[in-house]
This record gives structure tokens, sequence and C-alpha cells, in this order.
């Protein structure tokens, strides 16, 4: 019998191995490969400087870095704009679209087709949308006498025009989970508050809200992991500028790895902001879930 | 042995192509090249008629057109790498230095001067060599010169109306600007809002003194910057140390200066890119503009310039300095290198095909056919018949007997980026001072220079003459 | 408390008719059970008391007043759901406070109402914890209380008890007698079990495919079906039923059922055509079996349920069933028994169309 159980268990090591290799090859490697780099100097563009150990140095220059900490903060800013903006929208949209009223379900489909579009192309549309001469907004916004406003290249514009090309784009995904929570409401509740006479609000702030929370709390979190991340339509739309109006911290690690080649930094500055949105992310969600324990107690 | 090995490449070349007699007439038959290259007039005017080139040689031509922004990241990807994709590589002259330095680019001084005649070497403004040079040895070989120069609504300056407007504001007459102070001058007078006149006629829309570039994009505000420096007599370097030095008065006044005409800039003066930036004269929506000539040759070719086609006149003149008296005229090359990592074979067939798409010939025809291009060779710019046809020859002949270099230092895309960042704040005025700025970018830039010796410092600045140039 | 009433009342969904225009009076104070098999109406016309649908033609008046376009909130009614309507994540002192919210009354009224309703119901342990963590019983019981701390001049039940196990529904459905007792309030209540129907019900309105078949006292719907479904319908086992013949014995009418010869009630006998087909109903505890019956019938199954025994004869080719106190059971080795029946207690429908013949 304990022979059949080690043939077993050496049958589905082989199964396993392709999957390993996987893992390994595609995120274990790579990870492990940047944390050697970011003890070491190497600069692709300069042979010639030695590629040696150097300690913390690049840890160093990370964390007291003017440039790093202004991209964590635009990074947290442009959280801020887009998750308030696309969690208020989302779940709005997902209250109108799930009446039941002609044409819904076909707005509901046609609504996700912007979170399906590459966001370096959703970069080029909102691209062809923001162009100061040439685009159509400030074209519209002419027609009743506004602008041109240089929304892409004006400091004080360009990461709200980023925030709203990132909201167009995943508005929808809050719109979908919320959709689909609010279908798996029962509906009884709703009849009696309107027999009870709850106004429309009432109903939405305390009966629909509190149901959809765990929800919007897990939707919030992917965005929120995915916001932190945003490079394409920033790359498309300014670059990081005008200034470092845009910069954030992808753009950060970009121009150190890839504009300067300091391989070495741009892999310490990787590892620092992944612990620093680690922590700040477990905090802000740990938090979220205490609050809702304690209203379950 | 280099004989055996072109007999080898010849055997090599009858075999592919199963007995042609012709083989003898066309060594590198067969030989298929990649090019990385940009999507600029240095290229477009070539690209489509690589297949003439194939023709009368075998060789296989593929130029991949990419946008500025990011092509030398590539650039040094594919420097980097054993097996490279791309034997023949675009080169901006600035980026010699750097691709010079890590061993990246091929010499091509004993090509260059052992087919003198073929090419017409004497032909070829002196600066546009040496500007491809790192450390003596041509790296590259220049496809367009260019310079820094002014571009100016003509049409608008002969306006009698405006002309006496002008000289009534600021007491002289109307003229291209000789200096920078007249150029401010001159974006300030023609800034008009819709609804006011330009030249006698109502605008439908705002007019714009200038349009310069302020993006921090690939630095490109540092391309604007640097000209305006130079002009006000700063340097990159200090010739002591070999540290970066634009930290002095000349520089600080540049930055107040570029930005004391931000007013008369677009509202999206801080995204200008040169594309963008040159879009505003090829429109016809600016008066005045200097800028890498480069892009100058699009304002005769009314596919890429509406201004020609709407019959507004622009002229052409060098780039203002600060007293009115000449000064080194900004120069750089647009150039074609070979890949130091190609195959032997691979790099002589190359070679074949920088010489054709840099030759008199091809430049001569690309002239006679009206595609502006700019031009790098002395006969081409000296031609009254051509420089009736492309008033900017002129220019950019006569400007080029006084010029010095561009930057060309290995650490070239840390200045560019640092300043371009750094610049940009300042004009967003996000910092306060362009002392501050330039200090802050310098500091940036000297960090990483600081851990090497003084004399590797010095070397890097140094500019040794092109052997290929010596006689 | 108030009255309710329903003049020619429809519901039509689409081209659709599921409710035909019924009339119906509730008295104040009155509790009035909708009872029916599912389709018949009665939810949806207890719906259309609520205010949740509209109404398609006629009138709905509450305490006098017709409301057919006052929203529900203005009809001063509470609803009781099938599945309790609580608000999930709310205590069950919240889902009273939040039902209690748009009545924007003091605290300390609020509270009170709480408290007593709480008292009532016997919820007091119970107010801070969450649907989730009650049992069915004791949501059903939040749910009354939260219909009941709105002070409602009209109680609706929509079938209150099918979610509960048999147990908790008798002990619930005491409740709710006792509720109505104290309170007085008129009450429409909605269900397809007519032991709820009988044991609540002042008065029983029995529906069936969107018409009214029968409104009256438990005591009326039992003994005096108005026809065939009513008398089916209502009961426990089911009335036996037998096709018959009306023929005339010296002169006086009998019912002839295949092997039975019956003497017709002395109340409809003025009433009966002779040679008129019939169906004659017998409640299974109308049949009488003893020595002295005078028909043989055979014992196929006996059920023993405690105090009585439910008895599966044949005799002839009727079945019947017969309801007999436990000690009456015949002894277990009995093949067969004695059968009669009392004239006064026989059912006569018109087979044609079903209508009890009076």
């Amino acid at each position: 019998m304990s022979h059949t159980a080690n043939r077993d268990r050496r049958i589905a090591a082989v199964f396993l191995i392709p999957a390993i290799v996987v893992l390994f090859a595609t995120t274990i490697y790579p990870m492990l490969y940047a944390l050697w780099l970011s003890f070491r100097n190497y600069d692709l563009a300069k042979p010639f400087i030695p590629r040696i150990f150097v300690g913390l140095a690049n840890y160093a220059e990370v964390l007291t870095s003017k440039a790093f900490f202004h991209a964590l903060i635009t990074t947290f800013k442009l959280m801020a704009m887009t998750l308030s903006a696309q969690l208020v929208l989302g779940v709005g949209i997902a209250l109108l679209v799930s009446q039941k009223l002609p044409g819904m379900a076909l707005a509901r489909t046609l609504l996700l087709i912007p979170m399906m579009i590459s966001p370096v192309i959703v970069g080029l549309v909102w691209l062809f949308l923001y162009f100061p001469e040439l685009g159509y907004l400030n074209y519209f916004l002419g027609l009743v006498g506004i602008g041109p406003v240089p929304w892409i290249s004006s400091t004080q514009w360009a990461l709200t025009a980023i925030a709203i090309g990132d909201i167009w784009q995943w508005t929808p995904f809050i719109m979908m989970g919320t959709a689909a929570a609010l279908q798996s409401l029962s509906p009884e509740p709703y009849e009696a508050a309107r027999i009870d006479g709850n106004s429309r609000w009432d109903v939405f702030r305390y009966v629909t809200l509190p149901q959809l929370k765990p929800v919007l709390v897990s939707l919030l979190f992917l965005r929120a992991i995915d916001a932190f991340k945003i490079y394409d339509i920033i790359f498309v739309l300014t670059k990081g500028g005008p200034a470092d109006a845009t910069e954030v911290i992808s753009l950060y690690i970009y121009r150190q790895s890839f504009t300067f080649w300091r391989m070495g930094v741009g892999a310490a500055a990787s590892f620092v902001s992944l612990i620093i949105i680690s922590v700040l992310i477990t905090l802000f969600f740990k938090q979220m879930q205490r609050g809702q324990a304690a209203r379950a107690r | 042995m280099m004989q055996w090995k072109k007999t080898m490449w010849a055997a090599g070349a009858v075999l592919a192509m199963t007995g042609a007699a012709w083989a003898q007439d066309k060594p590198f038959a067969g030989v298929e090249l990649k090019m990385l290259g940009i999507g600029d007039t240095s290229v477009t005017r070539v690209a489509p008629i690589v297949g003439e080139f194939e023709q009368a040689t075998g060789i296989k031509v593929h130029i991949d057109q990419l946008p500025y922004p990011g092509l030398i990241d590539k650039i040094i990807v594919e420097a980097s790498s054993d097996s490279p994709t791309y034997q023949l590589l675009w080169v901006d002259s600035p980026w010699v230095g750097m691709l010079g330095e890590a061993g990246a680019l091929e010499d091509l001084t004993s090509r260059a001067k052992r087919d003198a005649a073929e090419i017409g070497l004497d032909d070829i403004i002196p600066i546009q060599l040496q500007e491809n040079t790192w450390q003596g040895k041509l790296l590259a070989f220049p496809a367009s010169g260019m310079v820094w120069s002014t571009n100016y609504r003509k049409d608008l300056f002969e306006n009698p109306e405006e002309a006496a407007a002008f000289k009534a504001k600021y007491g002289y007459d109307l003229a291209p600007a000789k200096t920078w102070a007249q150029y401010r001058d001159i974006a300030e007078f023609f800034t008009r809002k819709k609804g006011e006149k330009l030249a006698g006629e109502v605008l439908d829309k705002d007019f714009y003194g200038t349009a310069q570039a302020y993006s921090r994009v690939q630095g490109a505000i540092t391309h604007d910057y640097f000209p305006i420096m130079r002009a006000f007599g700063g340097d990159y370097w200090d010739p002591k140390t070999g540290l970066c030095a634009m930290t002095g008065e000349p520089h600080i006044k540049a930055a107040e200066f570029m930005k004391s005409l931000i007013p008369f800039n677009p509202p999206d003066y801080l995204g200008l890119m040169w594309d963008l930036r040159t879009g505003y004269m090829e429109r016809g929506e600016d008066a005045i503009s200097s800028y890498w000539s480069v892009r100058t040759v699009r304002l005769t070719n009314p596919a890429e310039a509406k201004v020609a086609e709407k019959g507004l006149v622009v002229g052409y003149a060098p780039s203002p300095t600060v007293d009115g008296n000449p000064q080194p005229t900004y120069t750089g090359a647009l150039s074609f290198a070979i890949n130091s990592k190609a195959t032997d074979k691979e790099k002589e067939a190359a070679w074949v095909f920088i010489k054709w798409a840099t030759s008199e010939k091809l430049m001569r025809r690309f002239a006679e056919e009206g595609q502006g291009v700019s031009q790098f060779r002395k006969s081409i710019l000296s031609d009254p018949a051509l420089q009736a046809k492309y008033p900017y020859y002129k220019v950019l002949l006569e400007s080029q007997k006084n010029a010095r270099r561009r930057i060309f230092h290995p650490f070239y895309q840390a200045v560019e980026e640092n300043f371009g960042v750094e610049l940009s704040k300042y004009m967003a005025g996000e910092t306060a001072t362009a002392k501050e700025a330039l200090e802050t970018a310098c500091n940036a830039v000297n960090s990483q220079l600081s851990i090497f010796p003084v004399e590797q410092r010095l070397r890097w600045i140094n500019d040794v003459p092109a052997e290929v140039l010596a006689k | 408390m108030s009255s309710v009433t329903l003049r020619k009342v429809v519901k039509r969904y689409g081209q659709v008719e599921v409710v035909h225009g019924i009339d119906l009076s509730v008295e104040e104070g009155e509790f009035v059970v909708l009872l029916g098999p599912s389709g018949c109406g009665k939810t949806t016309t207890l719906r259309m008391v609520a205010g949740l649908e509209d109404i398609s033609a006629g009138q709905l008046e509450i305490a006098g007043r017709v409301v057919n376009d006052v929203a529900p909130k203005d009809r001063q009614i509470a609803m009781v759901f099938q599945n309790y309507a609580l608000y999930p994540h709310m205590t069950v002192r919240q889902n009273m406070e939040f039902a209690l919210k748009p009545q924007k009354l003091a605290a300390n009224e609020v509270s009170a109402r709480i408290a007593e309703a709480a008292r009532i119901l016997g919820l007091e342990p119970l107010l801070a914890r969450k649907p989730a963590q009650l049992s069915g019983g004791q949501r059903q019981r939040v749910a009354m209380a939260r219909a009941m701390v709105r002070t409602p001049k009209v109680f609706l039940f929509d079938e209150p008890l099918s979610n509960l196990d048999a147990k908790l529904r008798t002990q619930v459905r005491v409740e709710i007698a006792k509720l109505h007792r104290r309170l007085g309030t008129t009450v429409l209540y909605v269900t397809h079990d007519q032991v709820e129907a009988m044991t609540l019900a002042d008065k029983i309105v029995i529906m069936k495919d969107g018409h009214i078949e029968q409104v009256g006292s438990p005591e009326e719907v039992f003994a005096k079906p108005r026809n065939l479904f009513v008398a089916t319908f209502i009961g426990s086992p089911a009335m036996n039923l037998l096709p018959a013949k009306v023929a005339v014995v010296n002169g006086a009418p009998v019912l002839v059922a295949n092997g039975f010869r019956l003497a017709a009630p002395p109340s409809i006998v003025s009433a009966l055509d002779p040679g008129a087909s019939v169906t004659l109903g017998i409640r299974p505890s109308d049949i009488r079996v003893d020595e002295a019956g005078d028909y043989e019938a055979v014992v196929e199954v006996d059920e023993y349920l405690g105090t009585e025994v439910l008895l599966n004869l044949r005799a002839g080719n009727h079945e019947l069933v017969a309801q007999v106190p436990a000690a009456a059971r015949p002894a277990p080795d009995r093949q067969s028994v004695r059968i009669g029946f009392d004239a006064a207690r026989l059912h006569v429908f018109d087979t044609q169309s079903g209508e009890a013949i009076r």
C-alpha cells in the first residue's frame, strides 16, 4: 500500500513539474534576478562602468530621492482621483443599467467596451481627444466658448486628464461587478422599504450600499493594485510630463532603468515601492474588514 | 585574409543564386539588412526607394521607422545584444559618445578614406563629419546635416502696416532677429488674440509669436535650451574637471530668457515636442521659430506643410545671437551607422548601402524631385538653381562656416533627461529659480560622473579632430 | 384600523388578465384570509392592496378613501413577506428603526414602540442580533414586529408561514392569532394552506383562476360550500364525491348512485329535478360506520392517526374515505364494515355547473 502511495506521489510530482518550471521561469527567477540586480551597479548602456556589488547604495539613493517620493505621491493622488470617481460612477451606472428599462441590456454590454481595449489604444484615443489645437475635446469646448484647455500639456490639468482616461476605461469594471452584485440582492427588502416609505436615498444608503460593500471592497482592492502599476496610458499621453506632473512610480522606475540605464537603481525602486504598496494596501483593507466585522458583531 | 573571405562570400552568393553570372558585380547579393531608423526626413526620403538599391546591388534593406522618443533606448538594447537584429542604426550625433564608448558602432574611418573619391568626402561640410566622431573616429555617416536656424513668416515681416507698427513700437526695423532680444520683441509683437487683426485680416483663432519646445519628453526642451545657452556664452562642461558646468550666469540667463518667451507661445507649450512645435510654423500659426533644419525642409513641401499651400511665405535666417555678431553655429547630424556586432559581410554590405543612401547623386535627386532634405554637401547647397528653390540652402551653407559641434558626451542621456525634467519644471513654475533647476540637474549628472577619474572625464569632453579629415 | 373595499378590481399583465374584477369588503378589525391554490391571483390581489402592483381596472378603498393612485407608503398599511424581507446587514432593532425612519418620530417614541413590539413578540433578547443569527420563526416574528411598530391601519400578510417547518408554523400561527386579538387591526392574509385559513380567519375568501369562489366564515365555507371547488378544497381529508341521478320513488326524490339509494336532504327536495345528473358530496366525518349501516363496505386500508382513524373503503365500485374516532376502529381482522349516510349532511351539486343545489 505504501508502495502505491509512493508511486502516486511520484506521478503527482511529475505532473507538477511543468507548472513549477513555468512559475519559476516567469515569476520567481525574474524576481530573484531583480533582487540581485538591486544590489549592483548595472548600466546597460555603458558597459565600461564596472558592474559591481554596491550593497544598499541603490536603496539609499531611492529612499533619499525627492523624485522618488514625488512619484509616489503622484501615484497616490492619481489613485485617489481614479478610484473615488470609478466607485461613484461605477455604482451609479450599475444602478441605472439595473433598472428594468428598454435598452439597458444593450447599454450594459456597450459600456463594457472601454475595459476590453488595450490601455495603449485607450491612451491614443484620449490623445486624439486631448490634442490642444486639433483635439475633439477642445473643439467641442470651443463651440460653447471655452478653451482651448491644454489638457495634457499643463501641470494643472495633466494628472486630471490621465485620471479621466483611466476612469473612462475602468469604471465599467466597477459597474460590471456592482451590477452582478445588485442582481443577487433579493427584491423583498426593497418592497418592504417601499411600503414603509423609506426615501430612495435612504434605501440606497442603508439597504443597497451595505449589502454591496463586500463586493465593492474587493473591486477597489483590484483597482488599487492596478492603479499603482498604471503606466501605458501615461506613457502614451504625457510620458510623465509636463514637468513632473504625471510622473508616477512606474514611470520613475522606467526612467531609472531604461533612460538612465541604471538597472540596479530601477530594481531597488521596484522593491521599495512593492513594499510600500503592500503595507499600505494591507493596512487599508484590514481596516475596512475590521470595520465590517465590528458592524457584524 | 580579407581577400580569402571575400572569395568565400562570393562563392556563397553564387551557390545561393544558382549560377548567376553577375555575381561578380554584386558581391553582396542576397544579404539582408535591417535598419533601426526614425520616421523623419533623414529616413523618410530614402525609405521608399530601397528597392532601387536592391536592384542595383542585390542587397535587401528593410527600414523600421520609429518615433524619436524611445528610439535611443531601443538602439542601446540592440547594441547590448550579441546577436543583433539590426545591422544598420540611425544615429543622432549626440549619441556617438555613448555608443562609441560602449563600442557599439563600427569605425568607418578606414572605409571612408578608402572610398574618399567615391563618396566625395571633400564635398561634405567638415563639421558634419566631425559631428559623427568619437575620439577622432568616424562612427557614423551624415544622412542629414543640421543647423539650428530661424524660420519666420516673411509675408508678415514684409507687410507695410505690420512693419510700420513694429517700428513705432520698438524703434527699429522689423527684420529677421539678429539677437535673442529682437526675437523676443518679434514674438511679443505678433502674439494676437482671436478677433484682432494680423496683416489687415481679422483672426478667427489665436496667433502665436513663437512656438518653442518646452516638453520634457526625451529632453525636447533641452534641444531648444542648448542653442540659446550656447549663444548666451554658456558651455556644457568645466574644462578643468570634466564635470557639468551648466549653472553659471549665461546658463541662468538663457533659461530665464526662454521662460520670458512663454507668454508668446501656444497654451500647450509644456507639451510641445519638435513635431508639435514645428507644426505651428508648418500651418502658418506662428511668426518666428528657431529649430533644427531637418524640420525646416518640410516647409517647402506642400505635402508636409500647409503654409506652402496657403501661399504664405516663409523666410530663413541664421539663429540669433546675444550681441548680433556671428557666433559658432549650433550644429547636429542625423546619420547612418553600422552595428559593431554585425558580421563582417553584413558590415561591408551596410557600408555599400550608406554610400548609396548618402551619395551626391541621390541627394541631388531628392533636391530635384522637390523633397526637402537638410543637405550636407557643399556642391548641392551652393547650386544657384537649388538655392532659388530651397532658400534655406544659403543659410545651411553659410552658417556652417563658423560652427561648433553639439554635445557628444557618453552621459548625454543623463544630461538630456535631467535637464529636460528640471528645466520643464522651472518653466512650469514648479521650481522657483533657474539657478535651482540647473543646479539640481547638474548635481544629478555629476553624481554619476564624479566616480570616474578626472583624466577619463576630460577625455570624454575632448573633441578630437576627425581622423578622416586629416590630410 | 380600517376597512378595505375592492370594487371590480382587475389585474392585467399586457394582454393576460389574471384577476377578473373581484369584489371584496374587509370590515374594520376583521381578519380576512385569501385562500386558494397557487396561481389563483390571491397574492396579486394582496400586492394590489399594498400598492406594489398597479390596479388595471376597478377601485380600491382603504378606510373609505380611494387609493388606486396612492403610493404604498401613504396607504397606512404594513406588510409581512413570505421570506421575511429583513435587511440582512441590520440588527433586529435597526430593522425596526429603519421601518420607522420615514415617520420621523421622536427618539423616545421609537424606542418605546420597539420595546413594546419586542415585548409582545418575545424579541427582547434578540434586538442586537442580525437576521442571519436568527431561526426562521424568530425572523418571521421580527418581520411582524417591524410591521407592527409602524401602527398601520391594515396588516397585509403574504404566506408568512410557508417557509417554516410544520411545528413552527403552528406556533407562529397562534402568535399571529394572539397578535390580532391584542391589536384588533384589520388583517388581509394570503395563504394556500386551508388549516391556516380555518384557524385564523374571521372570513375566508376562496379564490380560483382570478375569481372569488366563495366568501364566508370558516364554518360557512366548510358546512355550506357553494360549489364543488370549494367543497373539495376545504376539509381534510377531502370530501367524497359520487356521481348520481335524481330518481323519484313514491313521489319523493331519491339520489341513486350506483348501488346506493339515498334520501335527498329535506331542505333541497323541491330544488331537485327528476332525472338530473348530480354529484353527491359526503365529508369523511359524515359517514356513519356501525352495524346499523345500510351498506356493506370493504376496508382496504386503515390509517391510524391517534385520535381518529381514516378508513379507505370500497363499496360496490365506489371508493370512499371515512373518518371515525379511534375508539370506533374496526377490529384488525374485520374485512368489511357497515356504513350509513345522514340525508341532512349530504351535499348535492349540479354536475354540469358544479354549483351546490340549495
